[in-house]
């Protein structure tokens, strides 16, 4: 097997010990809650194809609710702005906050700030950066990228968060329990929300005809992070787009049960434009940044399909291979079976040819999926379309071509498996095989059952068929 | 960069279409949304509101009064069962403004750590439990965030049975800068995945139900118990 910069990552993660611990413990409550949320809904099969056609039909006529949002938002008082890629986005969010004299600036969680690589952005401009989320925060101070997109710190252990908060906050405490890690937390960031010149923060969902955009969170950092600095800015996706209020209601039933398997987030918030007269609190300018990033390519690459997704997490929470090698190995914004079909449109194909092909296609992501996005055909497509621009390694290559040899000429593939039989034989051990040539890829972390006497095809060769 | 915005709206297509047609499309879809609902929502909205909002699951506590009147006793009961001192942030609501507040210090600004504040919902979704809040001059979106115990009253006839039933009762330019749904007490399950309360917002989440009528009255909701279980 061709050693690449995933097969690099995935084998220092299937190393660790403690990630797998990590893993296991949040996406194993994850999918629990879930299944307990989606069995307490017996309507849940036909609800998520209204999820879905409520997604498609936004997705068909995308252009014209882009239009829509925009004028509403506008006549809400909402500055619009329009980025093509992710620099675009970085600018003008980077030009806003200076423009806004911002020294420092607070951040709720956004996948799609990761994306455009806005916390780059905003180091290279010299703005302070707060995340105010418990997960950021600890990956803010671990220097760590997110790996899930619903908890960006999975990859944490406690013990791991403990010594972080112990060596980093003013005023950390015991630190015995989890209770007291967010406990010190809150303490630490208290003061930083109100002092932020500017917060900044992503959508959940931007609603058409009333131009609001709504987040789903359950601290209470987002509205700390957005109600009390002088700026707000919003950067999303264009594909978040809804018709209405009501159109996000349906969408919210089946996010929130398949990413924690509550039936609603703690706080759903409709933002709408900026301060308005009489108002307490609240930003005096409100920005809106729409991004496309890829998106409307994805719409004649054969990927609409993709644009259906809420980043609920499940298809991350339910994948085997995520589960093994957590998000850091797939090198992308994204990971797991979603990131594996999103990183060759943000990256390119050639930087990241191995993650379609890092995954069984057991479809489990596909079931999960709240709004029937069919991941495993979509992987196979990249497969395709990875082997027809020959990005596929030689070894991978020759591999195919030995084998599409064979099975064309059948008496010499017999001749082979009758060859090969006997010799994996000679490398089991108690009906394993532990090593063996040319599967090192396989074997360095499990083993592979040793074959059993005669091939299929010798077995079945001198049964009479049946009558 | 209109630019930018041109090309992005070009590629996203599908502005042709009649924007009649496109609405009624929308609209078909949303008809398929009674039938496919979780069922929970049967009898009174505010009965069925009550229930959900005291769940366990939700992290939050609640009792039914008779009266807005009654609102102050509850919260002096409330800070008694906590032992928390008779002081707190009043949402500059006039309706509760009016009611007597005696023996309790009342303060309009709220702090940073602010240990108690009392507010005023707009109303109250019964599917979810959830509380709604639209910010204006009488409610402060901070009010929902800053303090460490939330004490909300909510008036029962202001209970939607759905979230679509909220949706509907606003129309979207008669909508505020700021809506919030507050659906229990702040959490977060950030660290291993272990459900830890009070986060960034309320740790605690008290709901007041002002229910003139309750017809029939829950049995699990007599009329003044308070319960301390988070
Ligand atoms: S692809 Fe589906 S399951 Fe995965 S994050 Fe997106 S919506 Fe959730």
């Amino acid at each position: 097997m061709t050693t690449t910069a995933f097969t690099v990552r995935a084998d220092r993660a299937l190393a660790d010990p403690q990630l797998k611990l990590a893993i296991e413990r949040t996406t194993g409550t994850a999918r629990t809650k879930r299944a307990a949320a989606v069995a307490a809904w017996p309507e849940f099969a036909a609800a998520r194809m209204l999820g879905k056609d409520i997604k498609d039909h936004v997705i068909a006529h995308l252009g014209h609710y882009l239009a829509e949002f925009e004028r509403n938002a506008l006549a809400s008082g909402a500055k619009v702005h329009w980025a093509r890629n992710a620099r675009e986005a970085c600018d003008i969010v980077v030009s806003i906050c200076r423009d806004a004299g911002a020294r420092s600036v607070t951040r709720a969680k956004s996948m799609l700030g990761e994306e455009i690589g806005l916390p780059h952005a905003l180091a290279d401009a010299g703005i302070e950066r707060v995340e105010t989320d418990l997960a950021e925060h600890i990956i803010q101070l671990a220097g760590d990228p997110p790996s899930h997109i619903v908890w960006p710190a999975l990859h944490k252990t406690r013990e791991q968060v403990g010594e972080l908060f112990r060596a980093h906050h003013r005023d950390p405490g015991a630190m015995a329990t989890v209770e007291a890690m967010v406990a010190s937390a809150r303490r630490h960031l208290r003061g930083r929300f109100m002092a932020a010149d500017v917060g900044i923060s992503g959508a959940n969902f931007l609603i058409a005809d009333s131009g609001a955009v709504c987040t789903v969170t359950n601290e209470g950092n987002a509205e700390l992070t957005t109600t009390p600095p002088r700026v707000h800015i919003v950067t999303a996706g264009i594909e978040k787009l809804v018709p209405s209020t009501a159109h996000a209601m349906s969408l919210l039933r089946l996010l929130v049960r398949s990413a924690t398997g509550a039936e609603l987030t703690q706080y759903t918030t409709f933002h709408r434009g900026p301060k308005r007269a009489g108002d307490p609190d609240g930003p005096s300018e409100f920005h809106i940044v729409l991004v496309d990033n890829g998106r409307t390519r994805m719409l004649t690459d054969g990927l609409a399909d993709m644009l259906r997704c809420l980043r609920c997490g499940a298809c991350l929470n339910h994948c085997v291979v995520f589960r093994q090698i957590g998000g850091h190995a797939y090198g992308g914004t994204y990971p797991g079976p979603m990131g594996a079909v999103l990183t060759p449109v943000l990256d390119g194909l050639p930087l990241s040819q191995d993650l379609p092909r890092a995954c069984t296609l057991n479809g489990q992501c596909q079931e999960v999926c709240p709004v029937a996005i069919p991941l495993p055909t979509l992987l196979r497509g990249w497969r395709d379309r990875s082997w027809r621009e020959g990005l596929e390694p030689v070894s991978v290559r020759g591999f195919l071509g030995i084998w599409r040899f064979l099975v064309l000429h059948p008496a010499l593939y017999r001749l082979a498996t009758a060859a090969a039989l006997p010799a994996m034989r000679l490398f089991g051990r108690g009906g394993w095989i532990g090593w063996m040539p040319l599967a090192g890829g396989w074997t360095r972390h499990r083993d592979l059952p040793q074959p059993s006497g005669r091939s299929f095809m010798a077995q079945t060769r001198n049964r009479k068929p049946s009558a | 960069m209109s630019g930018a915005r041109n090309e992005i709206l070009a590629a996203a297509g599908g502005a042709s279409t009649d924007p009649a047609a496109i609405a009624a499309a929308a609209a078909r879809l949303l008809d398929r949304v009674p039938g496919l609902r979780p069922d929970r929502v049967s009898g009174r909205p505010a009965d069925a509101f009550l229930l959900r909002a005291s769940s366990p699951a939700m992290g939050a506590t609640a009792e039914r009064v008779a009266s807005l009147a009654d609102f102050p006793a509850a919260v002096r009961r409330y800070l008694a069962a906590w032992t928390l001192a008779p002081a707190l942030a009043l949402q500059p609501h006039p309706a509760l403004r009016a009611l007597d507040w005696t023996g309790i210090e009342i303060h309009e600004a709220i702090g940073l750590d602010e240990p108690v504040a009392a507010g005023l919902a707009l109303g109250g979704i019964a599917e979810t439990g959830s509380l709604v809040f639209h910010s204006g001059p009488d409610a402060p979106t901070l009010f929902g965030f800053l303090p460490v115990h939330h004490i909300v009253a909510v008036e029962a006839d202001r209970i939607w049975p759905w979230l679509e039933d909220y949706a509907a009762a606003f129309a979207p330019a008669s909508q505020p800068r700021n809506v919030n749904l507050i659906t229990g007490a702040s959490g977060t399950t950030d660290i291993e995945g272990a459900l830890v309360r009070g986060a960034h917002g309320p740790g605690h989440l008290h709901i007041v139900l002002v229910d003139p009528d309750p017809a029939p009255p829950h049995p699990d909701f007599p009329a003044t118990t308070i319960a301390k279980s988070i």
